[in-house]
């Protein structure tokens, strides 16, 4: 609920003049602006590099951990949908141990999101689930992205991202954001968490319209 | 939901107890917890079994809600071996590791001993220190200072000044009558003539060959275990290892570290770190141009280097003795070694160095009009004519003092004035030491200041101001004393 207000109050304070005839002459090849999403997970497992992947907008990405301490906001086109993107900063657990964990907590318990995708690295699966067990705790959408599936494959780890789908009961998708492998199948998840499909709304739109 | 975790049975119990708690407080509409918070209820009674800090605090505007739950958390506790936190993580790391193995198999065994040996390389200190001094002194040293510092800016300078600037004040001299108006564009502090050329001649060359290093280093892997191995170093003198991060990524900007001085867990630590970071860890640019400014003298390097690192060990030791307080556990994701990818590395740099150009170009200039101002109204000789006896006084030439003031504004700005006096051959070693390590310890650039004022507060910020001032031209006067008594001359 207060998302929404919120994006309803963004979107009025920042559309000027010059903004909205952008934005008009812009949505002649935008269906429809839905969705919002966010990236979480521990440090450095690649989520700035993702979050460049899907909006274009650069972020500082190195091989360090701890280089994202601000949230950072783009939007990613998907097939003419416009989705908020929203990359945070490292978190090891709900319970935040530093500043900028806190960040990326009071994020995700007060906004909502279509989905929040947990990006874990391959080949510390094993320490990175606990963070997805308290996500699916929460009652997010959690989208779980393994990522640095290039790596895992030259160790010779294979994942059973079928097995993980069915014992987690959530979306899984083996990816490696450098190499651009396993994006197609997270965008498409993506679409398919967004809680309104573009008929969809002109269909709820319509029975409103009725129903008035 | 066949995922979720069944943790110990008193904990389940505590959790239920809570859930109908925060139920019957949404019902009765005193969603005081509940409001703020869309997360689910069994997440936050797992929240406040955890005592997470936020959620306590809210809880604590209730005084019998607190108590309330307060019991029941005792009465859980009484029923566990572990603390209840522990326990909780502990059913997670369970069922984690449960699943990793149910689904994850290894395919062929563990090898790749190439990497591991490397790993172990870097951060052992008996084979670690070696490898850090062979990264500093090709990577850093020959790369950045040799051939950045050395080759490209020379090509570049010679440029400027052979092809440029005869150019510039032969133009501005027949459109422009007044020697005033033509001594802000070109001449020897004009605009163009020496706002521009520091900027793209002296700083961008040297600033571009180490952010292309720091990346290398920074995507291959190397940064962490270099924190690694220096955080035994750190902990000898009472820092928390933590505060390596931060330090490293200093040495390429100090204004981003002192923004990553977030990580650091307590307030204490990330004071000591933000006060380090402000006196004696030299930035990219800094870094660049005295190693420019020392490179064709190597023993005035190492004096400086070790100079260096000896304040920054000593101040560090006593800023935490100053500050009792205990440090964090150290505790860093070591990401695997890679092969950096040339492209990514390219990006990198490029990106770093349109956005710091775009940051120093404004300020050179605007720094070359305020001269023109402060030399058109004779306020700059007052300035200098004031600072002068401090320069006389650390064995300088009277005419560095512009150069400190330069300094005020930023410390790559009068880092750059130093290498042009140094060019032309004016500057003895022993003065080129003393000026190089007030430099360093000098105030960080504007932006650094910025940042450290919205990060630590305008009043921490000037007592840490009000101490490096003194301390840097105090420093600068002790060594010169020191080289004096001991007869040394660089």
């Amino acid at each position: 609920m207060n998302c929404h207000q919120c994006q309803q109050n963004c979107d009025i304070e920042k559309s000027n003049w010059w903004q909205r005839l952008t934005r008009k002459h812009r949505s002649k090849q935008v269906k429809a602006v839905d969705g919002n999403i966010a990236l979480v997970g521990t440090p450095n497992v690649g989520k700035s590099v993702l979050f460049h992947k899907l909006t274009r907008v650069y972020v500082d990405v190195s091989n360090y951990p701890g280089t994202t301490v601000e949230i950072n906001r783009g939007v990613a086109k998907i097939k003419g949908h416009q989705i908020r993107v929203i990359d945070t900063p490292g978190m090891y657990s709900l319970v935040p141990i530093s500043e900028e964990e806190k960040v990326g907590r009071n994020l995700l318990s007060q906004e909502s999101f279509d989905a929040v995708i947990h990006v874990v690295d391959a080949k510390n699966l094993g320490r990175m689930l606990p963070l997805t067990f308290q996500l699916i705790e929460a009652g997010l959408p959690v989208v779980l992205a393994i990522n640095m599936m290039d790596e895992a494959d030259n160790l010779g780890l294979k994942v059973q991202s079928d097995a993980l789908q069915t014992e987690l009961n959530i979306p899984v998708i083996l990816m490696s954001a450098t190499l651009n492998r396993g994006m197609r199948e997270l965008k498409q998840t993506i679409l398919q968490c967004l809680s309104i499909q573009p008929e969809a709304t002109l269909n709820t739109l319509n029975n409103l319209e009725t129903a008035r | 939901m066949s995922s979720q975790i069944t943790y110990p049975q008193p904990i389940e119990q505590a959790i239920a107890e809570l859930e109908s708690w925060l139920e019957n407080l949404a019902a009765l509409g005193q969603s005081s917890v509940l409001g703020q918070y869309t997360l689910s209820p069994r997440s936050l009674a797992l929240l406040l079994l955890q005592k997470d800090p936020d959620l306590w605090s809210i809880l604590k505007q209730d005084r019998k809600q607190q108590q309330e739950i307060e019991i029941l958390l005792t009465v859980t506790q009484n029923k566990l071996k572990y603390p209840i936190d522990l326990a909780i993580a502990e059913a997670r790391q369970k069922q984690a590791h449960s699943l990793e193995a149910r689904t994850i198999q290894a395919t062929k065994p563990a090898q790749n001993s190439f990497k591991e040996t490397l790993h172990r390389l870097t951060i052992n200190p008996l084979t670690g220190f070696p490898i850090l001094v062979i990264i500093l002194y090709f990577g850093i040293y020959k790369f950045v200072g040799e051939f950045g510092a050395g080759e490209l800016v020379d090509r570049i300078e010679g440029f400027f000044e052979g092809q440029i600037n005869p150019v510039v004040n032969q133009i501005v001299a027949q459109i422009i009558p007044w020697q005033s108006i033509q001594d802000l564009i070109g001449n020897d502090y004009g605009i163009i003539t020496l706002g521009i050329r520091y900027a793209t001649a002296i700083v961008l060359p040297i600033v571009a060959t180490y952010f292309l290093m720091f990346s290398l280093l920074e995507d291959s892997g190397y940064l962490p275990r270099m924190s690694l191995m220096l955080d035994r170093l750190f902990k000898s003198i009472g820092l928390s290892g933590r505060a390596v991060i931060p330090m490293v990524l200093g040495l390429g900007c100090d204004t981003m570290a002192t923004m990553v001085t977030r990580t650091l867990e307590t307030k204490r630590e990330r004071l000591i770190a933000t006060f380090l970071l402000a006196i004696a860890i030299p930035c990219a640019a800094q870094w660049g141009v005295i190693l420019g400014l020392l490179a064709q003298k190597p023993a005035a390097l190492m004096v400086w280097g070790s100079l260096v690192v000896a304040i920054f060990l000593v101040i560090g030791f006593l800023s935490a003795k100053l500050f009792p307080g205990k440090s964090g556990a150290f505790y860093l994701e070591i990401p695997p070694l890679r092969l950096p990818k040339l492209r990514n590395i390219l990006t990198k740099t490029w990106i770093r160095m349109k956005w710091y150009f775009w940051e120093i170009l404004p300020l050179f200039i605007w720094a070359s009009v305020f001269i023109w101002l402060g030399k058109l109204t004779g306020i700059f000789d007052l300035i200098v004519r004031a600072i002068e006896p401090f320069t006389v006084a650390m064995g300088m030439p009277a005419a560095t003092a512009p150069v400190f003031l330069y300094g005020f504004f930023r410390r790559d700005y009068g880092a750059a004035g130093l290498f042009d006096m140094q060019q032309q051959g004016s500057l003895t070693g022993n003065q080129l030491v003393v000026a190089a390590i007030v430099l360093t310890l000098f105030l960080p650039c504007i932006a650094q200041l910025q940042i450290m004022i919205k990060e630590r507060g305008l009043k921490t910020t000037t007592a840490m101001i009000a101490f490096i001032i003194p301390f840097a031209f105090g420093m600068g006067y002790c060594v010169n004393l020191g080289l004096n008594i001991l007869g040394v001359s660089l």
